[in-house]
């Protein structure tokens, strides 16, 4: 079915921004593209895997993003273009050897894309990826439409060839997950050879060893390196101005935002008015295009999501520029017109841009707003997230905060990143008492566990999904062990990388492009870093309980390995291990002895409450068949019949 | 391209549900296919994390000429496509304007905060009642209850289409579906596709 | 007796560190377990009224109507309760010889009961390394595996509630006072569930001036290096002021004084000393190792002690004057003790503006307690 690589030059496609992106670097003749899942980056390397079938291409899901930096990088030592894969956060992690790497410099065009979530609509963070473009003093692009994802990033390829370091192309949600009409342009149908010269004198970027020493020398470099893709943004087809000559406000914007302010301009019936200055190269900024549009007007509002990265760059040039151009009055998040956190979307710019012409923006009829409000807030319960019917994890922490309510010792568990994040809220029992970055939660485990010197005596327990473990949980665990920290690790095994959409990880015997893979096994490795190992299948929460008792009682590192298949998986969707049902003569409902556990505490969506017979029943239309609930329910009234 | 025209540029469609109900899909399909008509089309979507219970929306702007912001304004849009009931009401709270047209599935999906007590779910004849009142017309139908019929409740996002193309607001004809679904989900799945668009189509009149 | 449920328990009780971890609370729902000798409550449960609070020993009891119930009586506040006669006793030659703790009375008489079917299984508390592990047998060789005091709270209850969930009928029961009491509400179907039957049939009480938190129990046997299986423990009457502890590797005597830091906080206002709301109370006889002091209390203990004596599973004798003159004493002295530290802390006969109280009685039995 892929048009992404069979689509032919000129033809129309509706692509996701990831897919624009993606088609983008096989225009580019990428080689090699390396990542780690991550929404909303994760499409991407999902489609040049499924492409890699059908050209030469090599495509992996790396272990974790710092290595996916690195083997992008090989890739473009020896001579190929390559292309590493990211969500935001995931730059903080590859960020150490990307400021080694902008030093020694790159030979086969190299782009770094990572994918921002501003307003966190699948994040726990809010960070962004732009600053690293300043600390790394590399050049950043940013698309502005579906078709510059694709287009731009073809670009991105030609100008890490022309300046011999990485550039970043950076996304956001509102395009990566968006779609748009995109018009294909040709693959190329090339045989590039990949080999790595060293042999050249030391300081001969393209012949000589690749190292960032000596420092002063090659940041100066890198310096040069960068004021030439200045010079070459000025005359960048992907900035571009649409307004009149001199408007009275000049609107700047980049990435998703430029959708948002085109829209705005529209609503406010503010054509004639505004000016939209869109950029594509916001790092370093086009001074010299600035200077040109800085002298057409006195108002300038920056539209930009989440902090003012832009905003702060343009007023530095505007005050070295003053003495020329005149002082400016800058609108944008400083002066409170465009919020500072959060997403944007057409309203709030067209709200900031009424404020400042002294209009008035009102979208809905007061009336029917107010009405919409009350029926929505009386009528539409909230969504809260939960763990899916049949999820593994649901069972998981039920034993998990069972037995520490049960050891009664005020133990506590610190929690990761992944679907099981979300053991933070009443669907996961409130279990997770800590949540930071992946790997965090057996590193913060480590520390707890040797603070009995100052009198802690409370379990410690950390959580870890198995792409987690090898992304960054193994070196916590090392650490723990190493420092004989008490601690107990539970290992989430669900079979894959859950939370954003079961890419494969070196637990898996298949990678990204579908080959057979050596599969390490979780349990041998931590038994061989020197840690007491079990392991054991969440649905049977009994002997879960008993064994997970056992670890918690015992000093030193453990390891718990609950192992369970995701329900979402390939393997299991939509096929029910269970016919469930609820005998109604026996459900004890709100009596004394039950009290809904199952709707109440257990909350399976699968499950509902009858508030008219005062029993629980099983949504079939929504219920997994994972047989849980049959075996947490007091009174035996939920049954499970092998399902056919 | 083509000689269908739209009753009003852009035209903004919202089609919205819970996650797993096959929402994007449904979005991606009809996209395609006015997207093959020659129609400029964005779909802005928040799928987040949405398989774990959470509600998920797709907005799509379908226009003769422009491509238009992924999140449509708000009180702009023209028509709902809930596979879920209270998400048609989430969305008018927002979308929403007393010219709207609406078609609902009238399955309900819990939310967790009503499945553990703590929150209410409105009877269908309040909520059928209160969607009626904020908007222009409203077709309710049973899709789930059919899907499950042709073996899944999955099929309950092609019913809707089917359902929507019946409603003639949008230039969807039963045959650019067909080759929509071929091209996309291959020949094997057409048939049942095909079966799901026409009972969504029975059931709107 | 005033009804409330899992919220105003973990106030009262748990809230207030009164308890004792005597497992009537546990097993009755999923909320609420017992792990290693200590209550535990998994999830809040919403009701307004329960089995929970109603069972628990601590919370509200009601010692008229409990004792009209049980005894025909509002309670009198006499020393050692409602009785029909007090013997000396011990095991006799029908029950096998094992490590009893005392004469070996009590497992005499649940394995006559067992042997006759008078019950259809006893539950008992045997141990699991150093926690008291309570269980349900079901003949005299397994009962004969439970001789023995721990001196921990055991959670005795628990098993009582799971074995009675699952159907189990005619059982019988070695309680302390405060489990003693918690089944003879349990009797009272407070919460008048439709479909309560009794599950248990006989209940032989033990003396208890106190029993010891099971984890701190645990701890203080680490912290005086106590190595090997535990034989039996033991407190020798006074003026001795020790715990003796015999292990396979020796005997190790622990000063009382800091073996009472480790009695759990309900056990201070706990007026009963033998169990009055059993069929039979059993305790130690003092200055006499090797026998047992035992009242009888009712209709069905009476009965189970005639037939225990001529089937030669018990041997009764008389017992001093002078000697019920002095449990009296003692037991009179808990009571004064205890109610006097219930008072202090507000928990005895609250009035309803003050909050909830954990007994309440008349006032004519206190004064005959406190004079
Ligand atoms: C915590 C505790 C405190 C006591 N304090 C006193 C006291 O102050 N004065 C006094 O005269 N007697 C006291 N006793 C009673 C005494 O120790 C003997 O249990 C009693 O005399 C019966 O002796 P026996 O030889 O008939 O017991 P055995 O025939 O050896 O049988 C003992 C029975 O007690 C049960 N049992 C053991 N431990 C517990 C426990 N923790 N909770 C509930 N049941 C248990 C066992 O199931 C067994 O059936 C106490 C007992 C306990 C358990
Ligand atoms: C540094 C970083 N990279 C990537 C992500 C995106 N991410 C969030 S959850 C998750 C999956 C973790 O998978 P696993 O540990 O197996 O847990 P599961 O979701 O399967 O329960 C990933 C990759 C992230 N949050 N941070
Ligand atoms: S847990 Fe069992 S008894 Fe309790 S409400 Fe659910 S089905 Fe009924
Ligand atoms: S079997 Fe029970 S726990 Fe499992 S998905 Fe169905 S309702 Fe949920
Ligand atoms: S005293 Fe007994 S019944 Fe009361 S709360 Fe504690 S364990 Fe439960
Ligand atoms: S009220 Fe009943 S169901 Fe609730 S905690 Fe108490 S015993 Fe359990």
């Amino acid at each position: 079915m892929s048009q992404l690589y069979e689509g032919k030059k000129g033809e129309k496609c509706l692509f996701m921004g990831n897919q624009a992106i993606a088609r983008g670097a096989l225009e580019a003749g990428v080689s090699v593209a390396a990542g780690y899942p991550g929404t909303p980056s994760s499409e991407i390397i999902e489609n040049l895997a499924e492409v890699s079938k059908e050209t030469n291409l090599y495509v992996e899901w790396s272990t974790n993003e710092k290595i996916a930096a690195e083997v992008a990088a090989a890739a473009s030592f020896a001579g190929l273009r390559s292309m590493c894969v990211m969500k935001q956060n995931g730059v903080n992690v590859a960020s150490d050897f990307l400021l080694h790497l902008v030093l020694s410099g790159t030979r086969g065009g190299m782009v770094l894309v990572p994918c921002d979530d501003p307003g966190a609509l699948s994040s726990i963070n809010e960070g962004e990826a732009r600053h690293f473009a300043k600390l790394l003093e590399i050049p950043l692009l940013e698309p502005g439409d579906f078709q510059e994802a694709k287009d731009m990033m073809k670009w991105a390829f030609e100008l890490s060839e022309e300046i011999r370091n990485l550039v970043m192309f950076r996304s956001v949600t509102r395009l990566s997950h968006a779609s748009g009409s995109v018009e294909l342009g040709e693959i190329p149908q090339t045989d590039p050879k990949a080999q790595f010269n060293y042999n050249g004198f030391i300081l001969d970027p393209m012949e000589g060893p690749i190292v960032s020493a000596p420092v002063a020398y090659k940041h100066g470099l890198q310096q040069d390196k960068l004021k030439k893709a200045q010079e070459l943004f000025e005359v960048s087809p992907f900035n571009t101005y649409v307004g009149p000559e001199n408007p009275e406000i000049l609107l700047i914007t980049s990435s998703g935002a430029t959708l948002y302010s085109r829209e705005a301009i529209q609503l406010c019936n503010a054509k004639d008015k505004v000016g939209l200055l869109k950029l594509g190269t916001t790092f370093p900024l086009p001074a010299k295009l600035i200077e040109k549009h800085l002298k057409t007007t006195d108002k300038i509002l920056v539209v930009e999501e989440v902090l003012p990265f832009m905003e702060e760059n343009l007023k530095v040039l505007a005050q070295e520029l003053a003495p020329r151009v005149g002082q400016k009055t800058f609108f944008g998040k400083r002066s409170g017109n465009i919020p500072i956190t959060g997403e944007l979307n057409p309203d709030l710019v067209a709200t900031a841009l009424a404020g400042i012409l002294g209009q008035t923006y009102a979208p809905q009829n007061p009336e029917y707003t107010t009405k919409a409000t009350q029926q929505a807030f009386f009528n539409a319960p909230t969504r809260d997230l939960t763990f899916c019917p049949g999820c593994p994890h649901r069972a998981s922490f039920w034993s998990i905060h069972n037995v520490l309510a049960e050891d009664n010792r005020e133990g506590f568990v610190c929690g990761d990143i992944g679907c099981y994040s979300m053991a933070f809220l009443p669907s996961g029992f409130s279990t997770l008492k800590t949540l930071h970055a992946m790997g965090s939660g057996t590193g913060v485990a480590s520390g707890f566990g040797k603070l009995g010197q100052f009198g802690l005596n409370q379990p410690v327990v950390s959580v870890c999904g198995d792409s987690t473990f090898f992304h960054s949980g193994m070196p916590a665990l090392v650490n723990a062990i190493h420092h004989k920290s008490d601690i107990t690790m539970v290992i989430l095994d669900n079979s894959g990388t859950g939370m954003t959409g079961f890419q494969s990880h070196p637990g898996l015997a298949v990678d990204a492009q579908g080959n057979e893979a050596p599969a390490l096994d979780i349990p041998t490795i931590c038994r061989a870093f020197g840690a007491t190992v079990e392991i054991c299948d969440p649905f049977y929460p009994f002997k879960t309980q008993q064994i997970f008792h056992r670890l918690l009682e015992m000093p030193g590192v453990k390891v718990l390995i609950m192992r369970q298949i995701c329900a979402l998986s390939p393997e299991k969707k939509r096929k029910k291990a269970f016919e469930m049902s609820v005998d109604k003569e026996i459900c004890l409902g709100e009596n004394c002895g039950c009290n809904k556990l199952c709707t109440r505490v257990f909350r399976c969506p699968g499950l509902r409450w009858d508030d008219e017979t005062k029993v629980a029943t099983i949504d079939e239309v929504i219920c997994a068949g994972c047989g849980m609930c049959a075996a947490i329910c007091p009174s035996g009234a939920i049954t499970r019949k092998e399902a056919a | 391209m083509g000689t269908a025209t739209l009753l009003k540029d852009p035209y903004n469609l919202i089609i919205t549900g819970v996650g797993g109900q096959g929402n994007v899909l449904a979005s991606r399909v009809l996209g395609n296919l006015l997207a093959d008509k020659g129609f400029s089309i964005t779909i802005g979507e928040t799928f987040g994390a949405s398989q774990r219970g959470g509600s998920v929306m797709s907005h799509m702007r379908i226009s003769a000429e422009a491509s238009w912001s992924p999140q449509i304004p708000q009180g702009k849009a023209d028509m709902i496509v809930a596979l879920e009931p209270v998400e048609a009401l989430r969305v008018l709270h927002t979308y929403g304007h007393p010219g709207i047209k609406i078609i609902s599935n009238t399955r309900s999906i819990y939310p967790v905060g009503v499945i553990s007590g703590d929150q209410k779910y409105p009877s269908m004849d309040e909520l059928k009642k209160t969607i009626e009142e904020l908007s222009e017309k409203t077709w309710f139908i049973d899709a789930t209850s059919a899907a499950m019929e042709l073996g899944h409740p999955i099929f309950g996002n092609i019913m809707m289409v089917g359902a929507l193309a019946k409603t003639g607001v949008l230039p969807i004809d039963r045959d650019s579906f067909e080759k929509v679904i071929l091209r996309t989900m291959g020949k094997e799945k057409t048939p049942v596709n095909l079966k799901a668009f026409d009972m969504g189509a029975e059931m709107i009149n | 007796m005033k009804l409330f449920a899992q919220t105003q328990l973990l106030e009262d009780v748990q809230g207030k560190g009164l308890c004792v971890g005597c497992g009537a609370c546990v097993d009755l729902c999923p909320y609420f377990t017992t792990y290693r000798g200590k209550t535990a409550m998994l999830f809040p449960c919403d009701r307004e009224t329960g089995r929970c609070f109603a069972y628990c020993p601590k919370a509200e009891v009601d010692y008229d109507a409990v004792y009209q119930f049980r005894t025909g009586r509002p309670f009198q506040g006499t020393p050692i309760g409602p009785h029909i006669e007090v013997f000396k006793a011990r095991a006799g030659e029908k029950q096998t010889e094992c490590s009893f703790q005392c004469g070996g009375t009590v497992t005499a008489l649940i394995s006559c009961a067992l042997d006759n079917k008078i019950i259809n299984g006893a539950v008992l508390t045997g141990s699991d390394e150093r926690m008291p592990k309570p269980m349900l047998v079901r003949t005299a060789d397994q009962a004969q595996q439970c001789a023995g005091s721990k001196y921990s709270a055991s959670p005795t209850l628990a098993v009582m509630n799971k074995e009675a969930k699952r159907g189990v009928r005619k059982m019988g029961i070695v309680a302390t006072p405060c489990q003693a009491t918690a089944i003879a509400q349990m009797k009272m179907n407070p919460t008048d569930k439709e479909d309560f039957e009794d599950p248990v049939s006989l209940v032989i009480g033990l003396f208890c001036t106190w029993a010891l938190d099971a984890r701190k129990l645990e701890a203080l046997l680490e912290e005086k290096g106590i190595q090997g299986t535990i034989i039996k423990a033991d407190v020798p009457p006074p003026p001795a002021e020790v715990f003796v502890v015999e292990t396979d590797q020796g005997v190790t005597e622990i000063p009382l004084s800091e073996v009472r830091k480790i009695i759990p906080e309900g056990c201070s206002i706990c007026p009963d000393m033998t169990s009055e709301l059993a069929d039979i109370s059993v305790g130690q006889v003092e200055g006499e190792t090797g026998y047992n002091t035992l009242i009888v209390r009712t209709e069905k203990g009476a009965e189970l002690v005639k037939m225990a004596r001529s089937q030669g599973y018990l041997v009764t004798e008389n017992l001093d004057g002078d000697k019920v003159h002095n449990l009296a004493q003692a037991s009179g002295n808990k009571k004064k003790r205890a109610l006097a530290q219930a008072q202090e802390k507000g928990l005895l006969n609250t009035p309803d503006d003050a909050g909830r109280a954990a007994m309440r009685m008349s006032q004519d039995a206190l004064n005959k307690i406190q004079p």
